[in-house]
């Protein structure tokens, strides 16, 4: 697995090499359980070579506060991986008309809440956070790492998890 | 049996659907609603014995719409299940106050879900899915 981290006030939990481990723990039990799915550490060159050659791609974006500490978890993955995800998890034959394009998006949503939440239980599970409603983006390409970013294959396809912080108000 | 799904995510109820279809459950109807406020409106307008609830949605939370169940005296009899991504220590607190009868932490398997609607219309509910 890999992972790039940036120095970050105030959250140095979430930022650990422990909250990567629950992060990636996060994500195999998402796909296992609810997507029927195999996800798998990549490491960076393997990655970004085959992220290359992906031409949509849909991110994902759920956000989270707890008091003072706010942030967010983006998933982006490619849009041919998110129909196979969307398979799985309806048990839709592909010889099916296609699905919309709504439905699509709201699975993937459903995808990041359930990575952000299971994550967030594994790194402070004594703690409550307030999860927003995903939000779903079409992408051209991956855009700029977060604080974390953490590399996988599900099924042989490529996905970034993007842990995103905002600075602490009053607290830097 | 009348149920209620509340789950801003349209997957995850028609998932849930799926699930009570194949559980062996006697079920009149199966009704939806994607906020607490929404699944409100739907439990005064019919008579439902089963909730299964998300926490985290937009416009009122599951926790908001569980403690006004929790105040209302002619919802006594409701069961009340969590389906949600939050399993913290505090929630599960919360929810056990909130007489919750099982609460199942996302990602779940579907096996998962229907053993705890049929032991609840056994009767019973899950050790491990306690709140």
């Amino acid at each position: 697995m890999s992972s790039t981290k940036s120095p970050t006030t105030n959250v140095p939990a979430l930022v650990s090499p422990e909250a990567v481990e629950a992060m990636f723990d996060a994500v195999r039990s998402v796909a296992e359980h609810s997507f029927f799915a195999m996800a798998e550490p990549q490491d960076a060159s393997s990655f970004y070579e085959t992220a290359g050659q992906v031409p949509k791609w849909l991110v994902a974006t759920v956000e989270f506060e707890q008091g003072w500490l706010m942030g967010a978890v983006s998933c982006s993955l490619p849009e041919r991986l998110a129909h196979r995800l969307f398979d799985a998890f309806t048990g839709r034959d592909p010889a099916d008309p296609a699905p919309s394009t709504d439905l699509v998006h709201d699975l993937v949503g459903e995808f990041s809440n359930m990575v952000c939440g299971a994550w967030l239980t594994r790194v402070a599970s004594s703690r409550t956070f307030t999860l927003t409603h995903p939000s779903v983006e079409p992408a051209r390409a991956l855009g700029a790492a977060g604080n974390l970013r953490l590399l996988v294959a599900i099924n042989d396809l490529p996905i970034a998890l993007d842990l995103h912080l905002q600075p602490a108000q009053g607290n830097a | 049996m009348q149920i209620l799904i509340v789950d801003d995510s349209a997957m995850m109820r028609a998932m849930i659907k799926r699930v009570i279809k194949l559980a062996d459950v006697p079920v009149d109807a199966i009704l939806e609603a994607s906020n607490g406020a929404e699944g409100l409106a739907v439990l005064r307008q019919h008579d439902i014995q089963l909730l299964l609830t998300d926490i985290n949605m937009p416009v009122m939370n599951g926790a908001q719409m569980l403690r006004e169940i929790a105040m209302n005296e002619r919802w006594r009899g409701l069961s009340r299940v969590i389906i949600s991504t939050d399993g913290s220590t505090v929630r599960r607190e919360e929810a056990a106050e909130l007489d919750v009868r099982c609460y199942l932490e996302k990602p779940f398997s579907p096996e998962v879900l229907r053993d705890v609607l049929n032991e609840i219309a056994d009767n019973e509910c899950a050790g491990t899915g306690q709140p």
